[in-house]
This record gives structure tokens, C-alpha cells and sequence, in this order.
């Protein structure tokens, strides 16, 4: 019941969508070595956005379990018309995290968060677009066009998870301020994406 | 509002991915996708768009733990692990159920202060089925283990007591007597991760308890474990 799984380095290879989708209709269909599969693949990229997140250990994994049982019940919901199956598993945990944020995150964090802010917004080299095809790097160029403050706003909120007003104590803005570059800076990344 | 309007369902899309939608304005959009299919690609689009971010993070590799944890929760759950065929699905339902019960009975035990030994929970099948009802001292040198009820299990198997610490691998409490009275001293490991623990576990092992020195087989009682004041 215990044995241990092998994730090599912790650095897992970047899945193939194929794969995983291949890996989420076993779960669907209850397949034990499927969940397993999809847990060494998927769980050490989870788990670094959940850290980012939510910032103690103990508080993510318990979050990561939450994500792979309910991975396991719904895996059968998983749309393949959407495509991106690990955008799927992202965003359940994402959710999750953000709706766990709000009874226990520690609110003195902003110093590490901006701290923490450089290694999300590097630049793509030429290891990253190959790690970003496609979408990635039409991402990456286009919040490289936003003005640093209003990129860093909405930095803050995907990868750590700040509310508008954590935002605001962060970066030394009031409130509305925020508000108004967060929803700006999200129009113009719609158009230059899809442009 | 107007959810027939794209450039508001995109902006409500886009908030929710990116996380500054909150409480009820969250859980609105939420049912918004489960019946608008206009809301539904938005959001999907969103989440594609932004995913390379979550992807510029190193994974971090979980501890050994989640997994087994998710085993539990799942594997476990459909009966695949399945192990000790008599009673173990009325056990694994009896542990949900206790696991609910507990924190009830623990709180209503915890509150007796004045006895030199304090409740650090009633393991059993349910609130009104305890098995083994397992107490401490304030300073913590020993369990003290009472059986008080009937605990059934084939000859060849043992039931094992484990603290689960936060973050770390189970750590065995001994065995758990089938019958009596137990007072079991505890080594410094066993208090350290004990006093770490914020759940224990009860598994079915071979006779002579898990011979790994983690749990093997079925994890049949999780419950918290109470504060002693």
C-alpha cells in the first residue's frame, strides 16, 4: 500500500498531452497504475505551483491530496474539446489553493513574494521556448509588452495568489488603482495573444 | 449582469483564472460555466493562456507521504488494496464515519480535566462503537491503551497504532492489544514524532506488526489527534 514511487530528480519531463489524456481516461476508468502514472508525471509541477501559492509545505501537499482524489472522482469530466490536459490539473489546483488561501495564509509574505518574483518572470531563452511552445511564449512576449507595475500585478495574483487588495499593499497602490491595471493589463494581453 | 455580452463574460473569465475574483463573485462564475458554454471557453482560454507560468516553476517533488495518502483516499477506497477480506469494507466505512465522531467524543473527553490521564482519541468503528480508547499523561513518557470493545481480527494479522507527523513518514506506536489494559512507554522517536503528529492511524499488519517499518497494509482508523492541555 506504501511502496514508494520513483519521480527521479523531482524534475519531471515536460508531459505530453497525449499521454496525459491517455493517463486521465485510465483514471476515469479506475485504473490504479494510471493515477499512478499521472501522479509522478503531474504531482512535483503541482506541487511547485501550490508552494508558490500557499508557501508552507505541509498546507500544499495536503492540498496536492485534495487535487489527485478529486482527480480520481472526475477524471471522467476532463473535456478533451478543451485540449491541455495539464492546464486542467493546474487550474484544480489552483482553485483549490486560492479557496484555501483566504482562512490560513500568513498575510506578512509580500517581501518574500516580491522576492520570489524574478525566477516567474523570466524572460524566455532558449530553454524555455521549448518548454513554451506555441501559447507559451505568445504569453511570455506578450506580458513582456505590459509595463512592469501592471505586469507585476498580475503576476502577483496568478502566481501567488494575492487578492486586488494584497496587491495593493504590495506594490504601494491604492486599491482602485490596481483594480483598474489588473482588468486593463488582462484586455490588452487578450488582444496581443490573439493578435 | 449581462452574461450575454462576450467582452464581460471574457473579463469575468480572465479575473477568475487569474485569482482576484473572490467569495461569492467567484462561486457565481463557477455556476455561470456549468450551464453557459460562452463562459465555459472563455475560462478554458484563459487557463490555457496563462498556463505557462505555473511551467516556469521548478516541480518540487512531494514528500513520500502524499502519495500514500492519496492511495488511501482512492486506490484504497475502491478496494483494490483490498487486503483482509472479512469486515474490511465495513471497517473502511466505520473509519469515515469515526473519523467524523471523534473530534465530538475527544472534545467531550478532553474537557475532564482533573483526571491524571488526558483522551487523546477514541478509536473505533463509530461514535458509538470505540475500540480502544487511548490516553497520555501531560508529560508524555507512555500511551496508556484500554480495549473497550470487542475487537475482531483474523490470528495471522495485527492491528499497528502509527503517528502520522505533518510533513514526515508514519511512525509505528506498536501494536494495538486485541484485549486489557496496554501501557506502552514510548522511545524518544516514537514522543518526537507523536508530538508531531497531528493524526494517528491504526493498519492491518501481519502478525508481529509491519515488518518495513511503514504501514503495508489497509489503513483502517485515521482520527486527530486531540491537544492535551
Amino acid at each position: 500500500m506504501s511502496r514508494g514511487i520513483q519521480t527521479g530528480s523531482g524534475l519531471a519531463v515536460e508531459p505530453d498531452n497525449a499521454e496525459l489524456e491517455t493517463l486521465l481516461a485510465g483514471c476515469a476508468a479506475k485504473d490504479a497504475a494510471a493515477l499512478e502514472s499521472l501522479y509522478t508525471r503531474v504531482a512535483p509541477i503541482l506541487l511547485a505551483v501550490l508552494m508558490r501559492m500557499l508557501r508552507r509545505r505541509e498546507l500544499a501537499e495536503d492540498v496536492l491530496q485534495d487535487v489527485f482524489v478529486k482527480v480520481w472522482q472526475q477524471a471522467g469530466q476532463y473535456d478533451h474539446i478543451r485540449g491541455r490536459p495539464l492546464a486542467w490539473l493546474v487550474s484544480i489546483a489552483r482553485y483549490r489553493a486560492i479557496d484555501m488561501q483566504r482562512a490560513s495564509r500568513p498575510t506578512v509574505v509580500l517581501t518574500e513574494a516580491e522576492q520570489a518574483l524574478e525566477p516567474t518572470m523570466r524572460v524566455a531563452g532558449p530553454a524555455d521556448a521549448v518548454e513554451n511552445q506555441g501559447m507559451g511564449s505568445a504569453l511570455l512576449r506578450c506580458l513582456e509588452e505590459i509595463a512592469a507595475p501592471q505586469r507585476r500585478c498580475l503576476v502577483l495574483a496568478y502566481a501567488e495568489g494575492l487578492s486586488h487588495g494584497e496587491i495593493a499593499r504590495s506594490v504601494g497602490e491604492p486599491l482602485g488603482t490596481v483594480k483598474s491595471w489588473v482588468r486593463r493589463s488582462l484586455m490588452s494581453l487578450r488582444r496581443c495573444i490573439e493578435s | 449582469m449581462n452574461y450575454e455580452n462576450p467582452e464581460l463574460l471574457d473579463r469575468l473569465a480572465a479575473e477568475y483564472v487569474l485569482g482576484t475574483l473572490r467569495g461569492q463573485a467567484r462561486r457565481r462564475v463557477e455556476r455561470l460555466c456549468e450551464v453557459n458554454v460562452a463562459a465555459r471557453a472563455a475560462l478554458h482560454r484563459w487557463e490555457n493562456d496563462f498556463m505557462p507560468l505555473s511551467r516556469s516553476l521548478k516541480p518540487i517533488k512531494p514528500s513520500a507521504r502524499v502519495w500514500t495518502e492519496v492511495q488511501r483516499r482512492t486506490i484504497g477506497a475502491s478496494g483494490s488494496t483490498m487486503r483482509v477480506s472479512a469486515g474490511w469494507r465495513q471497517w473502511r466505512f466505520a473509519a469515515a464515519a469515526a473519523f467524523l465522531a471523534l473530534g465530538l467524543i475527544v472534545g467531550l473527553l478532553v474537557r475532564e480535566q482533573t483526571v491524571p490521564l488526558q483522551t487523546v482519541a477514541m478509536l473505533g468503528t463509530d461514535a458509538t462503537h470505540p475500540l480502544w480508547h487511548i490516553e497520555r499523561a501531560k508529560e508524555l513518557k507512555a500511551l496508556s491503551i484500554n480495549v473497550v470493545g470487542p475487537v475482531q481480527l483474523a490470528a495471522d494479522k495485527s492491528y499497528e497504532l502509527w503517528a502520522l507527523p505533518r510533513g514526515g513518514k508514519p511512525v509505528s506506536l506498536g501494536l494495538l492489544p486485541r484485549s486489557g489494559k496496554l501501557e506502552r512507554t514510548l522511545t524518544d522517536p516514537q514522543r518526537v514524532a507523536f508530538l508531531a503528529a497531528d493524526k494517528i492511524a491504526v493498519s492491518v499488519e501481519p502478525a508481529g506488526g509491519s515488518k518495513t517499518g511503514a504501514p503495508t497494509g489497509p489503513v483502517v482508523i485515521v482520527s486527530p489527534v486531540a491537544a492535551v492541555g
